[in-house]
């Protein structure tokens, strides 16, 4: 029963109607007016290419690959697929050295680390917020997320990694760029939770980051390895030992699910299902009566949940969304969905500030008059951007469920 | 009834076809007063209704050698003279496991008596070179095909003799002769626009009305003996290929597959129908199944390839006058001398032929009139470009609002040098009316107060509005807003739109599934329900 | 996940239907494949505007005497789809949706053209006119934002004067709108809208709006206010000086998007969860019964329901596809009402009645849908998927939406 009512084939950009829904849900194009818009740099402009690939137009490097567009469509156009693969396809502009910069995140950060407290301190400082600003055009309103002293990683060898031999499940999990270098307590936090439901937590046996950046950047042959590094791990760990793969940023999974095979060409279609992000496995368990969560009685918070694009393209708030109204004590406000703007290393760059803060701006000032405790979303990038634009700190919903959990009873409620 | 006092004409010619246009160009730039009717628009006949295919005669080479080489020099020469008409593609003669490869030795063979290069590549070649060609070719010839816009051309004939002092009425249609002691000397003129008929004198009438010249030959009493052959083609969304795809084989049905600005096309049947019909061409089922069984077969991407529409066109075909039976009908160039055939002089009929070779047949026209009237002026259109491909005309831009690069870009595809004459006035006049083909304010514009735009199946015809892949959804409504600006008079072009959207259906029906089905059911939704056209606006 | 109801298609009758369910405190979700056709709405929603081409000037009395047998309305008896549509006034009005008009009289609506149509309740925004032939104003301002192509000043105008109003046609222009106009596609209604949003921006616009109007005895505006709430349509009236006449424009509609949007925003408030961007991909259905659904973005969770609502549209929405030799309802494959032979589907004449337009699933006099004409208890269908009527020769597509999904609503509230 049920199938094909669309194609998702290279004719897909015919399925468009031309009915402008996806203009009305674009970010970009209502502060931005070089940006073409998502109809006429998506399923319009890729007509116009295949009759001739000078059509192509370099504007399209504003699309924030939000894909908001997509989730709006009424007939399943990949507009946000068919504008990232346009840029791939026929851009002629070459990544520079701030491209480079951003791009590699997982570079960026091993150097960091090994230097944190020299690196925090000098890319906060006022002279080299100058170069950055008007050198490599990054912008100087923006600060860079502080790099921590222990990678991840380096934490879990030393400290976690031996006793999770005894859980008899387990997950393999993808920590992705921004746990280890930037933030290590939320794959703490994932651990906390995850060994409390009995689950043991694993390294996949080598991880690269994700390539989002790369992608976004230009760097494809870059990220296509890195790629094709990450699905053989991914490979080893859910094709062959069973195990699935979990990753906490809502950006990590949702890259590695569905933008390696459709802008990458990178072929995962035996392992994606077992490609999972964290609130939607943990909530699963639940759901399925697999696992039981008790919480502590004194946890009580107002909360906003924040749906990051990506998030909303996958259609996976409600995991976190249910998650998080599973803790008695936490009063949630689930936000409207809309970008905030950043959309990873766009925002950092200098051209692109000020759209990225005029997308962003109607979501900061609800967040304001709302004042809640923490705003809570599964994308880093989001926080980093909402940190920068408003007064309320932001958490990840791993972090809140970590927090809130009574450990011992929960450890008892899932003890057979 | 009005006599036109004003002028004497060397030249009426009847039919704004390719032919048409083309010897009105002719004989205009011969130094010839020119006055060229057409009932409709500029290439609403055959001219517009075939594949738009730029042969390069290969088709013919097996089976007719003077066809075959009358295409192959005509290319080259439109590839010159008609650059902005022309794209260079290249065609893929190929061979599928049912067909016989045998034929391919004598089909490279007939090419080169023909002076067509045509050479046998690889079968892996060609599907490098053309990726959505049937993967299980097993034989493929590479020829210098390509695609030619039909309407661009006409058009670029119309600017040109109109340059060389023609006179060009359109929505004017031929109800009667002026003959004087078996001679003609005029045409009377029903004019659509004021209602009425007027006379206009001339010392030579052409007949180019394609398969309506036999009803135009009735007119003046004499008879051309004209066979009506329907052929179906289909539109499909957006380019599947960029070769134009051929099978090596005799000849047959849906056996050509020929790209063509943002879309492809594939055709034709073949079908004798009666003169009635002539005016209101429709396909058939059988004809669609047809078409879309056979092209599946030049490229299976075709199969879940959205298709725009299907429409037919009528070929003249010309019995010849000792065979009035039929029986052998010639696909050649039909020149009619009236006086010395039937005693009636002062009336040429220039006929046959395809759209390859109008310029050949305006040609021939041209050089026996030009004999007739006395003039010695040798023909110039082999070697003179038209406007739009003339590099003279391409004028530095001062202009403060340029249009965005991607109109300009399309634009350029369908005018040429010609964009230059497209004016952004102001910030709106960037503003794009017809998304899916990327037409401007300004083109629109252009099109409505250069190029003999009154409705918008003209402005259609001239600049693609309407032609994407919504058909109209968006744009009809914006440019009939253009059109009531131009014309001062709202209800005409509301009474147009509809006209327009039941013209843009009627291709649409025969293929009306899938996401045909759900666009124009979205157009219904708009124009009927939210809008409130209905027919009873189209009085 | 477990859910009461889950209903297929977000659009009019889709949320309707989840909203009256929730509001009796039923667990609803409603899964969406993109945004709806309210995003092409009038404004203003017809009941019944048409019988054999003549307009219905009082739709509950010759509803009971006209119905055809098969009709929506009839399935469910005249009586009761007038009784239904008495209350949706109030049912708008609780999720803060102002509408005018009645059931027991239609009034009418100025088209984008001008031309006038007879309907049944319209947005508070627009003028509810009484008479066909008479507009209440001897002159009007008709006023267009400069470069705004999607509002047809000059067809308005010609269609008013035969009214025997006379009309003055000026375009007015803010330099917080270049933005747009410098985008040579994006200057549409939405984009304008979001402008629009700013407050100061409309108490401009209203200046300038008020200069042109000259002796005018109300000013003609497109409908491009209000997007997210009523706030810039409130202020706009406030401020400018004579009465505001909005005429809708070339979709997007604002007013239409606004409605979905209010209705989604109750929805979720009442506790709905609203699936968008997400397609069911799978069913399983046995002795007669839908057990659950699965969707693509969900994967392997199983939605279970106790009752299922196929609200999916017509086929624009692709809740009906046509094949070359058949109609179906790809989801269920449930019974279609089409004729076999395609030639049958069409009539040659755009603006003739088309027989496709009124194919649809066949349903019981409950509104069960069936599979080999053997009922599916539990899955019913609503809105235009239904067979029998023509939206559009009726003028009767957005009250058989609604009365329908708001009955169907009902029957499962009051299943035993």
């Amino acid at each position: 029963m049920i199938k094909d009512t669309f194609n998702i084939s290279d004719n897909n950009f015919e399925q468009c109607l031309k009915c402008t829904v996806c203009t009305v849900y674009c970010p970009v194009a209502a502060v931005k007016p070089e940006y073409p818009g998502p109809k006429q740099s998506g399923p319009d402009g890729e007509r116009l290419r295949l009759k001739n690939p000078d059509f192509y137009d370099e504007a399209l490097k504003y699309c924030l690959n939000c894909k908001r567009c997509e989730v709006a469509c009424p007939h399943d156009v990949k507009i946000g697929d068919i504008i990232q693969a346009a840029r791939i396809k026929y851009s002629k502009k070459k990544p520079g050295l701030r491209e480079m910069m951003l791009a590699n995140t997982d570079i960026m950060g091993q150097m960091a680390t090994t230097f944190s407290p020299v690196v925090n301190l000098s890319l906060g400082l006022k002279p080299v917020k100058a170069v950055l600003d008007g050198v490599m055009k990054i912008d100087g309103h923006r600060t860079f997320p502080k790099y921590a002293s222990q990678k991840f990683e380096s934490w879990f060898k030393k400290t976690a990694q031996a006793s999770q031999a005894q859980y008899k499940n387990r997950v393999s999990f993808f920590h992705g760029c921004y746990i280890n270098y930037n933030y290590p307590q939320l794959g703490k936090d994932f651990v906390k939770a995850m060994t409390a439901v009995g689950y043991g937590v694993q390294l996949l046996e080598k991880e690269k980051c994700c390539g989002v950046a790369l992608i976004s950047n230009g760097l494809i042959d870059q990220a296509k390895k890195q790629a094709e590094l990450n699905i053989h791990s991914i490979r080893r760990s859910v094709a062959e030992a069973g195990i699935p793969v979990v990753g906490a940023s809502s950006t990590c999974v949702f890259t590695m699910r569905d933008e390696y095979p459709h802008l990458l060409g990178v072929d995962n279609a035996d392992v994606r299902d077992g490609i999972n992000l964290a609130t939607r496995f943990l909530y699963s368990l639940v759901d399925s009566g697999k696992v039981r969560l008790a919480f502590r009685d004194d946890y009580k918070l107002h909360l906003a949940y924040h749906t990051a694009c990506h998030m909303e393209k996958m259609g996976w708030a409600i995991y976190s969304i249910s998650a998080l109204r599973l803790i008695p004590g936490v009063k949630l406000t689930v936000l409207d969905s809309q970008c905030c703007g950043i959309a990873g290393t766009y925002g950092f760059k200098k051209e692109n500030y000020p759209t990225s803060q005029a997308i962003g701006d109607s979501l900061f000032k609800k967040i304001e008059a709302l004042a809640p405790d923490y705003v809570v979303t599964d994308c880093e990038t989001c926080k980093w951007q909402i940190e920068m634009s408003t007064s309320v700190p932001v958490k990840h919903p791993i972090s809140i469920i970590a927090d809130a959990l009574d450990v011992e009873k929960t450890i008892e409620l899932n003890r057979r | 009834m009005n006599i036109n006092s004003e002028s004497q004409f060397d030249a009426i010619i009847i039919g704004g076809g390719a032919t048409g246009a083309g010897t009105a160009r002719d004989c205009a730039m011969r130094g010839l007063k020119v006055l060229l009717v057409e009932r409709s628009d500029f290439a609403s006949g055959a001219t517009g209704r075939n594949h738009g295919l730029l042969h390069s005669g290969a088709r013919y080479a097996v089976t007719d050698h003077e066809s075959a080489s009358e295409c192959i020099k005509e290319n080259m020469i439109l590839r010159r003279v008609a650059r902005h008409c022309v794209e260079e593609n290249d065609g893929l003669f190929i061979t599928l496991p049912e067909d016989d490869l045998a034929y391919q030795a004598k089909f490279v063979e007939s090419c080169r008596a023909a002076g067509i290069n045509a050479d046998i590549i690889d079968p892996a070649e060609a599907k490098r070179m053309e990726p959505s060609v049937n993967p299980t070719l097993i034989g493929a010839v590479r020829v210098p095909d390509g695609s030619v816009d039909p309407f661009r051309l006409t058009t670029a004939n119309v600017i040109d003799a109109k340059i060389h002092g023609a006179v060009v009425l359109t929505h004017h249609e031929v109800v009667g002769f002026i003959i004087e002691q078996n001679r003609m000397t005029g045409v009377k003129l029903y004019d659509y626009g004021t209602k009425q008929t007027k006379e206009y004198r001339s010392k030579l009438v052409i007949n180019a009305a394609g398969i309506w010249g036999h009803h135009i030959a009735e007119l003046a009493g004499v008879k051309v003996n004209m066979f009506p052959a329907k052929g179906a083609l289909m539109v499909f969304g957006h380019r599947v290929n960029n070769m134009v795809i051929n099978r090596c084989r005799k000849p047959a049905n849906a056996d050509i597959l020929v790209p063509g600005d943002t879309i492809c096309v594939i055709g034709t049947t073949s079908s004798r129908v009666p003169f009635e019909e002539c005016d209101n061409m429709y396909v058939t089922r059988e004809e669609v199944d047809l078409l879309l069984k056979e092209g599946e077969k030049l490229a299976p991407a075709l199969a879940s390839t959205r298709i725009l529409r299907a429409y037919a066109g009528v070929r003249p075909l010309v019995a010849s006058d000792s065979d009035p039976s039929g029986r052998s009908i010639s696909r050649g160039i039909v020149l009619l001398d009236h006086e010395t055939r039937d005693g009636l002089a002062g009336f040429i009929t220039i006929t046959g032929g395809k759209l390859m070779t109008y310029r050949l047949m305006a040609e021939w026209a041209a050089d026996l009139a030009c004999k007739k009237l006395g003039v010695n002026e040798k023909c110039r259109t082999a070697d003179v470009p038209l406007p739009g491909s003339r590099e003279e005309d391409k004028a530095p831009s001062k202009k403060v609002y340029d249009m965005s690069a991607t109109a300009t870009k399309a634009a350029e595809g369908r005018h040429g040098f010609m964009t230059e004459k497209i004016k952004a006035e102001s910030l709106s006049d960037k503003a794009v009316v017809c998304e899916c083909e990327e037409v401007s304010v300004a083109e629109v514009d252009y099109a409505i107060n250069d190029l003999h735009v009154d409705n918008l199946v003209n402005l259609r015809r001239r600049t693609r509005v309407g032609m994407g892949t919504c058909q109209g959804e968006l744009c009809a409504c914006r440019a009939a807003g253009r059109l009531a600006k131009a014309s001062k008079c709202a209800q005409r072009a509301q009474d147009d739109l509809t006209h327009f959207l039941n013209e843009r259906w009627k291709g649409m029906y025969p293929v009306a599934w899938g996401h045909t089905l759900s666009e124009i059911q979205f157009t219904s939704w708009i124009y009927e329900g939210v809008y409130g056209l209905s027919a009873s606006d189209n009085k | 996940m477990k859910f009461d109801t889950i209903i297929i298609g977000g659009g009019l009758s889709g949320l309707a239907c989840g909203i009256k369910l929730a509001e009796s405190g039923k667990r609803c979700a409603i899964i969406s494949t993109g945004q709806s056709a309210l995003h092409f709405c009038s404004g203003s929603f017809d009941f019944l505007g048409y019988v054999n081409g003549f307009d219905v000037e009082t739709p509950a009395s010759t509803l009971e005497k006209v119905i055809p047998q098969g009709h929506p309305y009839a399935l469910m008896g005249a009586k009761r789809a007038v009784e239904v549509a008495a209350v949706v006034p109030e049912f708008f009005a609780r999720m803060g949706v102002k509408v005018n008009g009645s059931i027991e009289r239609n009034h009418y609506r100025i088209t984008p053209l001008g031309i006038m149509k007879p309907t049944w309740l319209s947005l508070d925004d627009f003028t509810v006119i009484a008479d066909k032939n008479k507009l209440p104003w001897a002159k009007v301002s008709i006023q267009n934002i400069e470069g705004f192509l999607d509002f047809h000043t000059a067809f308005i105008a010609d269609n008013f004067e035969k009214m025997g109003t006379t009309c003055t046609i000026t375009a007015f222009n803010l330099p917080e709108l270049k933005h747009l106009r410098t985008n040579p596609t994006e200057m549409r209604s939405a984009n304008l809208a979001k402008t629009f949003e700013n407050v100061d921006v409309v108490k401009r616009a209203a200046e300038l709006i008020n200069r042109n109007a000259g002796d005018a005895e109300a000013v003609v505006l497109p409908a491009v206010f209000g997007l997210f709430d009523d706030k810039a349509v409130q202020e706009l009236k406030r401020a400018v000086k004579l009465p505001v006449c909005f005429v809708p424009v070339i979709p997007p509609s604002v007013p239409g998007i606004r409605t979905q949007i209010m209705m989604r925003r109750r929805f979720q408030e009442l506790g709905g969860t609203y699936l968008l961007g997400d397609t069911v991909n799978d069913a399983v259905v046995a002795d007669g019964v839908v057990k659950s659904v699965k969707t693509a973005n969900l994967g392997d969770t199983v939605l279970e329901a106790d009752n299922f609502v196929l609200a999916t549209g017509s086929f624009f929405s692709h809740g009906l596809v046509a094949h070359p030799d058949k109609v179906v309802e790809p989801l269920f494959g449930v019974d279609v009402k089409a004729d076999a032979d395609r030639d049958n589907w069409y009539n040659s004449s755009l603006f003739e009645e088309q027989p496709y337009m009124s194919y649809g699933v066949i349903v019981d006099d409950s509104f069960r849908t069936a599979t080999g004409g053997n009922t599916i208890s539990n899955l019913y269908a609503a809105g235009a998927v239904l067979s029998s009527f023509n939206p559009i020769k009726e003028a009767s597509g957005a009250g058989v939406s609604l009365i329908t999904a708001l009955h169907v609503a009902d029957l499962i509230i009051n299943k035993k």
